[in-house]
């Protein structure tokens, strides 16, 4: 790390380049930042001496750029954006890191696959959208104990532990070249009910996404989730489902949790399979 | 009833309804009948580098369904290409590559597979044309043969492959044919390997190493008979091609008198001996003019 290394040469300055849009479905533009350096910053802290000057490089007053964060310990995903072209979480992007790979500058821009709502902020309920959809929980809704559940097998817990890491950041749907960024106006007619709904059915007929399919084998695995195992199938073979998925796995290689996508694809691709087949005969 | 109206404006297409399942009949038919196909044919054609009578003899046992041909390569073979192909553009069009953002190896894999396609289809398409002709109506076949479509005769078949092969000085078919026979085998493993994916064939990393290595090798086995068939095709001189006509010849009539080769004057190459034969002639005459007594005929 140059920060550890005093003999390294410590840049007096950083340049971050920040991909910024004043509203939803307004044109983007770029703004050039030039702050102190310190040794130690992550990006929300280099964000936030953005957002104390207020100044680009050439000295111009504007406003904050604006982002958006939470647990800024990786757990929430809040803070994702795409960073020197990469999608990732702000909070455990280091700056001595990135300046190693490049040592010009740091280029931030907002998710590529969500609607921007303002600079470095975008609207993420799409990727939760999802989640309903294949149902991604236990069915406990009951007013009677259902008493103690089944034991889980080591087996069956070391296979669902990386999977339940998952934070819902959206980096999978992000670097995914077949999941496309939908961003849909409202219309001078329209009330907002009538807006969300069309979105809504905008969002589900387009894919799941990388995130859901994994969810979605994750509560299949669990003792009591699997009892509606067979709707979460249904709902992965559906428009927008499982077979939008076109393998180039980098869902599995941005994975900020390191969960294995690609394994949770294959066995829905395998569950799928059987279920289809199944429901078919049984018709 | 605002709502049920708008939900009758959109009721999902039966494409849409059935999507998964289409989707994954365009993952069967790459490979069966397509793949397992590419690889019979390109075994057959590397046969000829070992001679020309296991070549004719592939050839005969190929045609040996006789009229039921056609139906057979229209099913289990035009019609499931044309699926897969129609439906892989559509696929294709529905993402987004973006192999330079994010320069994985599977991340490329996944951007040349959809370029291997679209090479695959256009080469294809010139293939049939170039070889096979499509429809073997004679009107057709006639026409298309003289602007050099529709060469191949499937009873002279290692002679009248390299003489189509040799049109357009030699060079333009051999380079078609390199590119579009590698861009096939590259589409079908790298098809093969995904579709252990989508079928749920191999699911821990462990499984898809392993898969990766056996894909690997199975390319390479395919390469080099995709390059020995391509050999056989390209390399034969003029000369060679006499001789091959010869035994091609030899053979159709043994086998027309044994009863094992359909009889079927369509299927030589009476085009290209007709051509050959003036030559031929034309060389004889000069030399009889300028050596022996004989009376020109």
């Amino acid at each position: 790390m140059i920060a550890l290394d005093p003999a390294a040469n410590r840049p007096q300055f950083i340049n971050v380049r920040v991909k910024r849009q004043d509203g939803p479905g307004q044109e983007p533009y770029w703004q050039l930042f030039k702050i102190d350096y310190e040794p130690e910053l992550n990006v929300i802290s280099v964000l936030q001496r953005i957002a104390a000057l207020s100044k680009t490089s050439d000295g111009k007053k504007v406003t904050p750029v604006v982002w958006d964060c939470g647990c800024l310990e990786e757990v929430c995903g809040a803070c994702t954006m795409q960073i020197n072209g990469r999608v990732r979480q702000s909070c455990s992007a280091l700056v001595d890191q990135l300046l190693k790979d490049n040592a010009d500058e740091i280029v931030l821009e907002p998710m590529s696959k969500f609607p921007v709502l303002r600079d470095l902020m975008v609207d993420r309920r799409r990727l939760f959208k999802a989640l309903e959809k294949v149902k991604a929980w236990v069915p406990v809704d009951s007013y009677y104990n259902m008493g103690p559940g089944e034991r889980q097998l080591r087996a069956t817990q070391e296979q669902n532990y990386p999977l339940s890491q998952c934070m819902s950041c959206g980096c999978c749907v992000d670097a995914c070249p077949q999941y496309n960024k939908i961003e849909l106006e409202r219309k001078k007619d329209e009330t907002e009910e009538e807006f969300k709904k069309r979105e809504e059915k905008a969002w589900d007929k387009a894919f799941v996404g990388p995130h859901a399919i994994s969810q979605a084998m994750l509560f299949n695995n669990h003792p009591t989730g699997k009892s509606i195992a067979g709707e979460r199938l249904d709902a992965l073979t559906a428009p927008g489902g499982i077979q939008a998925c076109g393998n180039a796995q980098n869902c599995v290689a941005v994975c900020p949790k390191e969960i294995p996508l690609t394994t949770s694809i294959a066995r829905a691709g395998r569950a799928t399979t059987i279920h289809t087949i199944k429901k078919w005969f049984e018709k | 009833m605002s709502d049920s109206n708008s939900d009758s404006n959109s009721e999902p297409s039966f494409f849409t309804k059935h999507e998964f399942a289409i989707r994954r009949l365009h993952s069967l038919t790459g490979i069966v009948p397509l793949g397992l196909y590419m690889c019979v044919h390109l075994t057959t054609n590397a046969s000829l580098l070992g001679s020309v009578e296991i070549f004719q003899r592939a050839v005969f046992l190929i045609h040996s369904p006789g009229p039921l041909l056609p139906l057979i390569e229209w099913g289990g073979i035009f019609l499931p290409l044309l699926f897969h192909a129609g439906l892989g553009i559509w696929i294709a069009k529905t993402g987004r590559s973006n192999s330079s953002q994010y320069q994985f190896t599977s991340n490329k894999r996944y951007t040349w597979q959809r370029w291997t396609g679209f090479i695959a289809l256009v080469y294809l398409f010139l293939h049939v044309m170039h070889l096979h002709g499509g429809i073997h109506a004679e009107g057709w076949m006639n026409a298309i043969y003289k602007v050099g479509f529709g060469q191949f005769s499937p009873y002279n078949a290692g002679s009248s492959l390299v003489d189509a092969m040799n049109l357009g000085y030699g060079i333009i078919w051999p380079a078609i044919y390199l590119v579009g026979v590698l861009a096939c085998v590259y589409h079908f493993i790298n098809g093969l390997w995904t579709a252990g994916i989508t079928w749920g064939l191999w699911i821990s990393p462990q499984a898809q190493a392993r898969a990766t290595k056996v894909c690997v090798a199975l390319g390479v086995v395919l390469t080099v008979i995709s390059l020995a068939a391509w050999a056989g095709a390209v390399f034969p001189s003029k000369d060679d091609v006499a001789k091959m006509r010869a035994i091609e010849d030899r053979m159709y009539e043994a086998g027309v008198v044994s009863g094992t080769v359909l009889e079927n004057e369509h299927k030589r190459d009476l085009r290209g001996r007709a051509a050959a034969e003036e030559s031929v002639d034309a060389s004889d005459g000069e030399q009889a003019s300028t050596g022996t007594t004989e009376p020109a005929s």
